[in-house]
Order: C-alpha cells, then sequence, then structure tokens
C-alpha cells in the first residue's frame, strides 16, 4: 500500500515537471521549428507544428544579409574579453570579502550589492560619455571595459569561497603558500562549479546583449550578432520572420552548444549552493 | 543582473594593465587609432582638400535597410567630393536615444532620421539645425501635407522622408461575397454595418471578425481628427481630449468589440500590428487598419483581392501622416552641414522618391514625383498605392509637442486599460488629461 502511494506520487512529480519543461522547450521548438518554414507556411492558419518543406535557403539569407562572419568574431571577442576580465577582478574581490577582515568591509560590500541592484540602461549615459571622451565609442573597448567587474560575480564567489573549510587554507599557510597561490591553486579549483556557472551566466548575458552594443558602436566592424540579427526585422510590418528565425537560431547555437558541455557543472553549483 | 561599474579608477587601471592581456580584443589597429586620436570629428572633415565624411543614421531593417544603404552607396558614386557612412541604429525609439546620447557626448551624425512626433522634441532641445538657410525655397518641392510636422516655432527643421499614413485594408472578395460594396465603407456607421455583416459566428465562438485594429495611438488620432477634435491645443500646451470628440473613438471601438464584430488584436506595440496584419492575411479578419508602409509585403502575401481604402469618415474623413523625416544636426562643422543638406536633397528628389516609394510602399515626398510619368504608369498599375497620397487631402501633422513622446505613451495606456474594461471611456480619458498635463506642464 504505502509504495503505490509512493509510486503514484512519484508519477505525478514526473507528469508535473514534464509539463514545466514542455514549457520552457516549446518556444525554443517554435522557433527552430518556424526558422525552417517557407513564409506562406508561417503565415498559415491553424499552423503547423513542423514544417511542411524544409527550407534551409532561410540560414543562408540570414546569414548572407550582413557581415555576419564578422559579428560572430566581435561577438566571441566580447563575450571572451569580459569573461577573463570578470574573473581577473572577482576572484581576488571575491576572496578578500570572504577571508579578510579589514576596516569598511561591510561597507564596500555593500556598495557592490548596491551595484547589483542598478540596471545598466539607467546610467548608460554618463558611461557612454565618459568612454565617448576617451575616443572609445565605436571600438570593442567599449563594449568589454563597462562589464570589467562584476558584482554579481563578486557577490556569487563570496559566498562559494565562505564554504570553504579554514582548515585548508590553515594547512596551506602551514606549508608556507602564498597568499596568490592559496586564492588561484586551492579557492579557485574548489569553487569550479561555481565559477562555471558564473561564466556561463555572463557569457550568455553578454552574447545576446543588444542595448549596450547598439549604443556603443555606429560601424559594422565592431558590431555584434544581436544588433546584426535585429537588422532582419522591418520596422513597418514586412517582417520575414522565417529569416529571422533562422537568425537566432545562429544566435543560439554556440550557447546550446556550451550549455550541454557544461551542464554537469552548473547542476553541481545548485547542489553545492543550496548544502 | 551584471551592472555596470562606474568607477573611472578601475576602468583606468584595468585599461593600461589588462592591454597586453586583452590585444587580441581591438577591432583593428586602424579603428582603434583613429577613434583615440581623434576628439570628435573625423580630421579630414575640417580640412578643404579631399571629401567632407559624414555620418548618417537610419532605422528601417531588413529590405527597407538595404534599400537604404543602395541609395547612400548611389549617392557616394556620383558626389566624389562627400562620403556618407550609413549605419542601421535600431527602430525609431532606439535611434532617438542614441542620436540624444550622442550629441550629449559630442560623436552625433550629421544627418539621421526621426520620427515625425519626436521632430519637435528634438527641435526644442536645441538638437536640430534650422535648414531654411540651406534649402533656400527648395522645400517647396515637398507634398505640402507633408511638411506639417517640419517646421518647429516658424523653423524649417526636417525633410520627408519615408512617409506613410493609415489605411483601410479590405478583403474585396470577402466583401463581394457578403454583397457589400466592395470599395468599403465610407462612413463610421458604414463600418459597423459591414463589420455586423462580415462577422461569423459557430456556436458561442466567433470565427470571423468584420475588423480589427491595433489600439494604438496613431489610429487613435486619425479618429479624433475625424470628429472634428484635436490631440493637443493650437499652443501645443494642453491635452484636449476630454470632450466628445475625444470619446468617441473608444465608444466605437470598444461598441465593436462588446458586439463580437471587431477583434482587439493582443500584443505591446508593434506586435498587435503584426497579429491584425496575420489575421487580415489568414482571412480572419475582413477590414483592417493599418500603415501604407505595409502595401507591399501585404500585396505580395494576400490570396485574395485586397484593396486599400481612406480611413471611414465620422463628421469628416481625417487622418494623421506618419513615418520618419531626415534632420541635420546643429552641431555638425559647416562643411559636414553643407555635405549633409546635398545629401538630405538628394534623397528627397524626384528621382530618388519615386523607386524608393515604389519598392518600400511609403510614399514619394515630392509633388513632381506624384506627376511623373513613371508614379503615374504605375499607379495605373496598382492603383491601391495612390489611395494615401489622394487621402493626404484630409491629412494632419501628429501633434507637436517637445513631450509627446512620453504623452503617447500615456495615451495609449489609458486607450487599453478602457479596451480592456479596466476602466470606462471617461474615468480614461479623465486619466490620461490629468497624466497628460503635467507631462506638457514640464
Amino acid at each position: 500500500m504505502y509504495r503505490v502511494v509512493l509510486a503514484s506520487r512519484k508519477t505525478v512529480e514526473w507528469i508535473g515537471l514534464l509539463i514545466v519543461a514542455f514549457l520552457f522547450v516549446f518556444p525554443f521548438l517554435w522557433m527552430a521549428s518556424t526558422a525552417f518554414k517557407t513564409m506562406p507556411e508561417v503565415r498559415q492558419f491553424p499552423p503547423t507544428l513542423l514544417p511542411e518543406t524544409w527550407e534551409w535557403s532561410n540560414f543562408a539569407q540570414a546569414w548572407e544579409s550582413g557581415p555576419f562572419l564578422m559579428y560572430t568574431w566581435n561577438s566571441i571577442l566580447v563575450a571572451v574579453g569580459i569573461l577573463v576580465l570578470q574573473f581577473l577582478t572577482a576572484v581576488p574581490a571575491a576572496y578578500a570579502f570572504a577571508r579578510y577582515k579589514f576596516p569598511g568591509r561591510n561597507l564596500l560590500f555593500g556598495l557592490v550589492l548596491i551595484v547589483l541592484m542598478i540596471p545598466g540602461q539607467v546610467i548608460f549615459l554618463p558611461i557612454y560619455v565618459q568612454l565617448s571622451g576617451w575616443g572609445l565609442v565605436n571600438t570593442l573597448w567599449s563594449l568589454i571595459l563597462p562589464y570589467a567587474a562584476s558584482a554579481f560575480g563578486i557577490f556569487l564567489l563570496r559566498q562559494a569561497f565562505m564554504q570553504v573549510p579554514d582548515e585548508v587554507i590553515e594547512a596551506a599557510r602551514l606549508d608556507n603558500a602564498s597568499e596568490w597561490k592559496i586564492m588561484w591553486t586551492i579557492m579557485v579549483p574548489m569553487a569550479k562549479p561555481v565559477l562555471v556557472t558564473f561564466g556561463l551566466f555572463s557569457f550568455i548575458y553578454h552574447w545576446n546583449d543588444y542595448f549596450w552594443p547598439l549604443i556603443m558602436t555606429n560601424s559594422d566592424e565592431v558590431r555584434t550578432l544581436p544588433i546584426g540579427i535585429s537588422s532582419l526585422h522591418m520596422s513597418d510590418g514586412g517582417t520575414l520572420w522565417n529569416v529571422m528565425m533562422a537568425g537566432n537560431m545562429i544566435l543560439i547555437l554556440p550557447i546550446l552548444v556550451i550549455f550541454f558541455v557544461a551542464q554537469r557543472h552548473i547542476i553541481k553549483a545548485f547542489i553545492y549552493q543550496s548544502k | 543582473m551584471f551592472s555596470l561599474k562606474k568607477t573611472g579608477t578601475i576602468l583606468c587601471a584595468l585599461t593600461i594593465g589588462l592591454s597586453g592581456v586583452l590585444a587580441g580584443c581591438g577591432s583593428s589597429g586602424k579603428e582603434q587609432s583613429t577613434s583615440i586620436g581623434s576628439t570628435s570629428q573625423p580630421a579630414a572633415s575640417t580640412e578643404s582638400s579631399g571629401p567632407v565624411q559624414i555620418d548618417f543614421w537610419y532605422a528601417l531593417g531588413g529590405v527597407r535597410g538595404k534599400t537604404i544603404e543602395d541609395m547612400v552607396k548611389k549617392f557616394n558614386e556620383t558626389h566624389k567630393d562627400i562620403i556618407v557612412k550609413p549605419a542601421y541604429q535600431g527602430a525609431y525609439q532606439e535611434n532617438h536615444s542614441k542620436v540624444l546620447a550622442s550629441v550629449a557626448a559630442g560623436n552625433n551624425p550629421d544627418v539621421t532620421m526621426v520620427e515625425i512626433a519626436s521632430i519637435a522634441a528634438f527641435a526644442d532641445a536645441k538638437v536640430l539645425e534650422d535648414l531654411t538657410p540651406y534649402s533656400q525655397g527648395d522645400e517647396k518641392k515637398y507634398i505640402p501635407g507633408l511638411m506639417k510636422n517640419s517646421y518647429w516655432n516658424d523653423k524649417l527643421y526636417a525633410v520627408p522622408f519615408n512617409r506613410s499614413t493609415p489605411l483601410l485594408y479590405i478583403n474585396r472578395d470577402m466583401l463581394k461575397e457578403a454583397g457589400l460594396d466592395s470599395n468599403g465603407p465610407k462612413t463610421w456607421d458604414e463600418l459597423v454595418s459591414f463589420s455586423q455583416k462580415l462577422s461569423k459566428k459557430e456556436g458561442d465562438k466567433i470565427t470571423r471578425y468584420g475588423f480589427s485594429t491595433p489600439v494604438d495611438i496613431w489610429f487613435y488620432e486619425a479618429l479624433v481628427f475625424q470628429g472634428g477634435g484635436n490631440i493637443l491645443s493650437e499652443n501645443g500646451k494642453e491635452l484636449t481630449i476630454n470632450n466628445e470628440a475625444g470619446k468617441a473613438p473608444l465608444e466605437l471601438w470598444s461598441k465593436m468589440v462588446k458586439e463580437g464584430i471587431m477583434k482587439n488584436p493582443p500584443g505591446e506595440n508593434y506586435n498587435a500590428w503584426d497579429v491584425a496584419e496575420q489575421d487580415f492575411l489568414n482571412q480572419k479578419v475582413g477590414m483592417i487598419f493599418t500603415s501604407t508602409g505595409s502595401l507591399t509585403e501585404l500585396k505580395k502575401n494576400a490570396k485574395f483581392d485586397m484593396g486599400a481604402a481612406f480611413l471611414p469618415a465620422n463628421k469628416t474623413f481625417g487622418t494623421p501622416t506618419g513615418g520618419a523625416n531626415l534632420v541635420m544636426l546643429a552641431k555638425s562643422t559647416d562643411a559636414e552641414k553643407k555635405a549633409a543638406w546635398e545629401f538630405m536633397k538628394w534623397m528627397t528628389d524626384t528621382e530618388q522618391t519615386v523607386p524608393w516609394s515604389i519598392a518600400s510602399g511609403y510614399m514619394p515626398v515630392t509633388t513632381e514625383a506624384i506627376d511623373s510619368a513613371e508614379m503615374k504608369a504605375f499607379y495605373e498599375k496598382e492603383p491601391n498605392f495612390k489611395v494615401a497620397v489622394d487621402q493626404l487631402q484630409y491629412g494632419y501633422p501628429r501633434p507637436m509637442a517637445p513631450g509627446y513622446k512620453e504623452l503617447q505613451d500615456v495615451i495609449q495606456k489609458e486607450l487599453q486599460r478602457a479596451m480592456l474594461g479596466q476602466a470606462t471611456v471617461d474615468e480614461a480619458m479623465q486619466t490620461a488629461t490629468e497624466k497628460g498635463s503635467k507631462l506638457l506642464k514640464k
């Protein structure tokens, strides 16, 4: 009897999970299916779930509508560049916040938390003016530098570093390891799942970011993929949704690949956090 | 989620300290050195020798953006002393924000597209150059009905470029089948009676609506004009929609929705436009309001006899114009301004505006273009394209006030609240007027 109840509860859980999973996956499937349809089929009602004829040329049309190779290269440089800088700034900052007692620590950490709450759109103008003063507008630097330090990264890593047992650090100090060495060779590997998760968040956010690159750049040489794809959209009607979705598929493909490669670490990070 | 760090010192330190690490991140040596070296303007533009280089920011994507790029290319080929650098900057709203930011930072473009209701805001902020000394009467070539949004405080600030009006699109096959005049309804009463006959029900479910329109400020303006009203007072300082003419459109729409003969397409802003057009193409609705800018695409995709007609009249016919104008920025140098005017003049000349109009569905902007043999032949073949031009005799400018961009959001929100039954028509107009007056006093 008890076993039956348990089993049926499992079933209910599974069904619930499947429904939620479907809700999240469906928009992706819909985008993928639209990317392969012909335009009359996109407009057809009732809509078809799978394309009747597979129109592979949508991808070519999206790719050829602008210098997409250049956009892709720029997107990689920007997202990776930001990631590297964020690691280089967040790891020491988080280590200091987690392991040192110094005057003003709480105040400074409070400031980090405040930064976490201000949306970029609110303060874009002063930053734009500053970067313009340095002559950096319309360069890749203007896309990278404003994000060189991440409050979210500092916050997340601090929590992870705080969970490393004191004994580990004491032992390292007894072995005459420098603070620098402790940080990079002991703390960082132990926080690897959190680092991977943060890296993913950061990479995906900046890979997809539309607002900032649009504001900071004027020419194709320094523009990123999301702007290239948005230029497929027509303002007063008449957008080719199939080509647009094909463009979006091109945009998210790298993210999907990275996500599948790294998912083991993400799951670990969440288990780690909830301990 | 990832906030920006303002701290200049950190940025400085990073720039110096890590430039070695990230050397690969610079776009290209050339791009970096030119932008770091110069203050705000390219050196070439201030020298008298060599061609003048000007920046042109536009706000149309897709095929239309391509057409614009091609036009600029042709200009550059035919003008050896001027180089125009075109750049797509997102839709109207995004371009708007970006131009204002760039003016504050001192690296603004020389020519840009501005949605016509925003001209006042730009002119009032002293961002725009007065064009009168450049045009010297040349502006008379443009269609007068399109010029009302070009002036602010009696000064010429803009020339029409991609201009449109709302139209009533009709499914002629559907109208004929229902025994209705296939030229479409001429009055609000006819709009209602046509919609009643076109709507279909199966049991309790409505399977076809007679009419659909996005509840958008643009169409609301049209309907207010048709009732003899206006959105703003003559001096542009007061909102004048809390009256009969202001309420009539909402009463008409909500009555039709309640009766089940009009569909209120869901979605924010332009999404609702897409839904309306989609429903029209799928013959789920018989008639819609949408821009003449959609004509080319709708014609290509409609599997029925599609017609365009004047917006139906209440007391009179009436329509706002729409789309964008070209403007010159006040901060550019004299040489750049001279080149900018050359470019603006060329882009809107008959020779350019005719093919642009035929390719895009926007209206041609010069009177000469409308009388040209090419345009006449085109209209002969495609009479739908002429409707917008004919309707211009009942055209009104979009309301002109520096704060109209914010104001229209306020009004639109109240319109939607009324349509969704969250407020009565009276309440909605009351709230819109109160909130709007505050904005206008700023």
